[in-house]
């Protein structure tokens, strides 16, 4: 899933200084299940800044409202109505959704409450980790389903490089290094001898570095 | 006179809050509210308490392995927690609000956490 953080509190109450009617929006998609933008979040944030705002001596009005998603016209279609009244909408969804909010709400002064960080996995209640960086070309069955674009620092093809030590990254001690942990994997499913094969150098065309992306699919096109 | 909030479950707090101000026990700006079980306590009733004037806020829960409610006291000591790390973000002592295990019916800690809160509050 898309995982996100809140922004901190003083760069939220400096973005909302001089808003006097705000609607903070929520998801219901991924950022509520890593607990950023869901329900329980907005609530938070309501309280937060009508504390802030009321300490820096202003007044705000702020609503709430939570969308099933933020990533699809139908949920955030009526924001054009319900906005109406409001100097802003502070959106808790990830970048997608503040983005498609301004993209299809044109009258609407809409405002990021997150900063989107990665796509990632729950490891535990309260703790998520990078697992994907959505490069668009999936080498996954080549490593044991391990990525190294998105776990290698250096987003090496064929590691590991000089600075793996003791199974750890260079980087910092407490990050594992992924090509020892593809080794490891692929010797324990006996297909070691496959990473002899070098790896071609990537297009990274698909990773957005020859623009936005696109996918289309004719059979679903209307 | 400071302003002090506090959050007590029906199993902590078993006293009338009049008897004990009364009795000169607690801080006469205390108020209190019971609920079934602090579990119930989100964050924003928390941060709420401020913004509508408490100089302080405590919350009491049962010990944490005898909460009537299994986990409820855990629960909400996290969402202090929280509270806490807001408002550090809001430039606002954290101390001002804080959590407190008390023994089912016992009245001495919530007098105590009184005691505490209001003295941060006048710091």
């Amino acid at each position: 899933m898309i995982i996100a953080e809140r922004k901190p509190m003083k760069e939220l109450l400096s973005m909302v200084s001089g808003v006097k009617r705000l609607l903070i929006v929520g998801c219901r998609g991924c950022v509520a299940v890593c607990s950023a933008g869901g329900d329980k979040e907005v609530a938070i944030l309501a309280a937060a800044l009508r504390l802030g705002v009321k300490r820096a001596g202003g007044d705000i009005d702020i609503q709430q409202d939570t969308l099933i998603r933020q990533c699809d016209p139908e949920y955030i279609d009526p924001l054009n109505e319900k906005a109406s009244g409001f100097d802003a909408v502070l959106s808790m969804a990830c970048g997608v959704g503040v983005n498609f909010v301004a993209d299809r709400c044109p009258g609407v002064n809409v405002l990021p409450a997150l900063n989107t960080t990665f796509y990632g996995a729950n490891l535990s209640s309260g703790e998520w980790k990078e697992m994907c960086a959505g490069c668009g070309a999936c080498v996954l069955h080549l490593t044991g389903g391990l990525c190294p674009v998105a776990r290698c620092a250096k987003s090496l093809s064929n590691g590991p490089c000089g600075g793996s030590q003791g199974g750890r990254c260079e980087i910092n001690p407490d990050v594992a290094c992924i090509w020892q942990q593809i080794y490891d994997k692929m010797s324990s499913m006996n297909r070691k001898e496959e990473l002899r094969q070098i790896m071609p150098i990537r297009d990274w065309a698909t990773a957005g570095h020859g623009g936005p992306r696109r996918r289309i699919r004719e059979d679903l096109l209307p | 006179m400071s302003n002090i909030k506090g959050f007590c479950c029906n199993y902590t707090l078993s006293v009338d809050l009049d008897a004990l101000k009364k009795e000169g026990l607690v801080p006469e700006g205390l108020e209190i509210e019971r609920l079934p079980c602090t579990g119930r306590l989100e964050v924003p009733e928390l941060l709420d308490a401020f913004t509508e004037g408490a100089d302080a806020v405590f919350v009491v829960g049962c010990q944490v392995d005898k909460c009537h409610n299994l986990s409820g006291s855990y629960r909400a000591s996290k969402r202090v927690k929280y509270a806490k790390k807001i408002l550090e973000e809001l430039d606002m002592d954290p101390g001002r609000v804080e959590m407190f295990f008390a023994d089912r019916g016992e009245t001495e800690p919530v007098v105590e956490a009184a005691r505490v809160m209001s003295e941060r509050a006048s710091n």
